[in-house]
């Protein structure tokens, strides 16, 4: 089994640094996640829902694509 | 201490907590915590329950209701182990519930693995066409589905650590 690693990049860090050092705890309860999950869609481990990719931007209040970013293989 | 508390006192942000920077067991999801804790008990019960059987084949026992006991009992012992080992998880730590990840994986994992039941079967069926014996065949597909349940156990924890 290959290495999962997304093309989905994203912010996610940053943003929680500049919303008062949020936890990934605090995120994932806002969100309705676990913090595992946080971890791993943080770490580009995994590609969130679209439903928990909007609510994640809701969190931070910022449009979607200020949060992840997708990057097409060359 | 809430959010807006505290203070930002770097300019950058610090790099993300990984799996591999924190406690692997305090890092774990409850989910994944009961994945290893079924892996262990089917290991524990059915391994003990091979070790028993298969001597009990070499010795010559063919009758399949001489297996019941050792069957029952490795049934009863995987039963214990999971809800021993569910119970002290979820007083170490605060279950957290499945969520879109937890159930993602659990279907790929099942996908992965459901094969090996399937493939098993149908060895079984073959085996009684051709008249191979009924404790070979029960074996048999305890066997396939003890590899299947075992593999997907793997697969989760794999999918868990290396990402989906």
């Amino acid at each position: 089994m290959a290495r999962t690693d997304t093309h989905i990049h994203n912010r996610i860090r940053t943003l929680r640094f500049h919303h008062g050092e949020m936890t990934q705890q605090e995120l994932a309860d806002e969100v309705g996640v676990t913090r595992q999950t946080v971890n791993a869609v943080e770490g580009g481990k995994y590609a969130p829902s679209l439903e928990v990719a909007f609510r994640i931007a809701a969190v931070f209040d910022v449009p979607l694509e200020e949060v992840f970013q997708y990057e097409p293989e060359s | 201490m809430s959010i807006s508390q505290r203070s930002i006192s770097q300019s950058k942000p610090p790099r993300s907590n990984s799996p591999h920077r924190t406690g692997f067991v305090m890092n774990a999801s409850f989910e994944e915590k009961s994945v290893w804790i079924q892996l262990i008990s089917l290991l524990v019960g059915l391994g003990l329950y091979s070790v028993v059987a298969g001597s009990m084949l070499y010795s010559g026992i063919n009758v399949l209701v001489a297996f019941v006991g050792p069957f029952v009992a490795a049934v009863l012992l995987i039963v214990a182990v999971n809800v021993g080992g569910h119970m002290a998880v979820a007083i170490a730590s605060r279950p957290d519930g499945r969520d879109e990840r937890d159930r993602l994986i659990s279907w790929r994992a099942e996908s992965n693995s459901s094969w090996i039941l399937a493939v098993g079967i149908l060895t079984a069926i073959t085996c009684m066409i051709v008249s191979v014996g009924e404790v070979w065949v029960a074996h048999l597909l305890l066997l396939s589905l003890f590899i299947a349940e075992i593999t997907k156990d793997i697969v989760k924890l794999v999918y868990y650590r290396r990402g989906i």
